[in-house]
């Protein structure tokens, strides 16, 4: 654990415009917490969900899985360091917690053109019949690494590292262009 | 399509999101092994026609090491397994 306070802070100017569409919209997420969960070659979901739902019952079961026995575990409400190593005592020695919250920026990407906009970046099939409700994929958008996740029926959230948060922003503006 | 490569993890992936870091070497000789055996070990890679195996890192998605398994005239991936379900080299 880090010895030192660190203040989460948004990669986001406070008051950064949702580029709203008709068929298209982007936001930032402000605020919540993203944690690495790193399992033994054991480890399972089900055992993760149910440590988590006993020790920090308030920060939901948002997991999503970027690897084998690798999770990002994502939540809205905000996690202090002393919390956050509360946490990891709890948790049986089978699980790491690594704090992501202020290296990885979360957005979300809706509308009926959403889809239409990501195939331009990345080959998953995220068709609604194929890619199910809070399914996740880590994947390439364009050449920036990004997790998928499908929040809402024609809404995706995407995990990209703050320092690309950026360029992946405008990338998406450009791609969604053509439905403004 | 060939560039398309089916992660045992993530499903099928375009080659972009791979690192290709070659062959899949041979076992590591003796440490008193003659230097020509070394040295073909070290440096000389078999260029086959036909199935290959080789080390790929999915750098784009899950980050897992695999062993693919190519044909070098067709590029068809006949087999792609996780690196750590393999015990390569051992004993050698």
């Amino acid at each position: 654990m880090r010895d030192y306070p660190l203040e989460n802070r948004s990669a986001f100017p406070p008051l950064v415009a949702a580029g709203a569409g008709a068929s298209i919209n982007l936001a930032p997420v402000t605020g919540g917490f993203v944690i690495h969960v790193l399992g033994d070659a054991k480890s399972d979901e089900a055992a993760l969900s149910t440590a988590i739902k006993t020790i920090a019952p308030d920060l939901g079961t948002d997991l999503r899985k970027s690897a084998p026995n690798q999770w990002f575990w994502v939540g809205d409400a905000d996690v202090s360091s002393d919390r956050l190593a509360e946490i990891q005592a709890g948790l049986v020695n089978q699980f790491a917690l690594a704090d992501q919250t202020h290296g990885r920026v979360r957005m979300r990407l809706s509308g009926v053109s959403s889809r239409t906009v990501l195939a331009k970046g990345t080959m998953v099939d995220l068709s609604a019949d194929v890619f199910a409700m809070g399914q996740s994929a880590m994947t390439q958008i364009g050449h920036i690494g990004a997790m998928i996740t499908r929040i809402e029926d024609d809404s995706f959230e995407l995990i990209v590292l703050r320092s690309f948060a950026g360029s992946l922003w405008d990338e998406l503006h450009h791609m969604a262009a053509e439905f403004r | 399509m060939s560039s398309l490569v089916k992660c045992p993890h993530c499903g099928l992936r375009p080659r972009e999101e791979f690192t290709i870091r070659g062959e899949v070497a041979t076992p590591r000789p003796n440490a008193g092994a003659d230097e020509a055996v070394w040295f073909d070990h070290v440096y000389l890679r078999d260029n086959p026609r036909g199935e290959h195996s080789e080390y790929w890192h999915h750098s784009g998605g899950c980050r897992r090491w695999l062993v693919l398994t190519r044909d070098t005239v067709t590029h068809e991936t006949s087999d792609v397994v996780d690196a750590s379900t393999l015990k390569l080299g051992e004993g050698a």
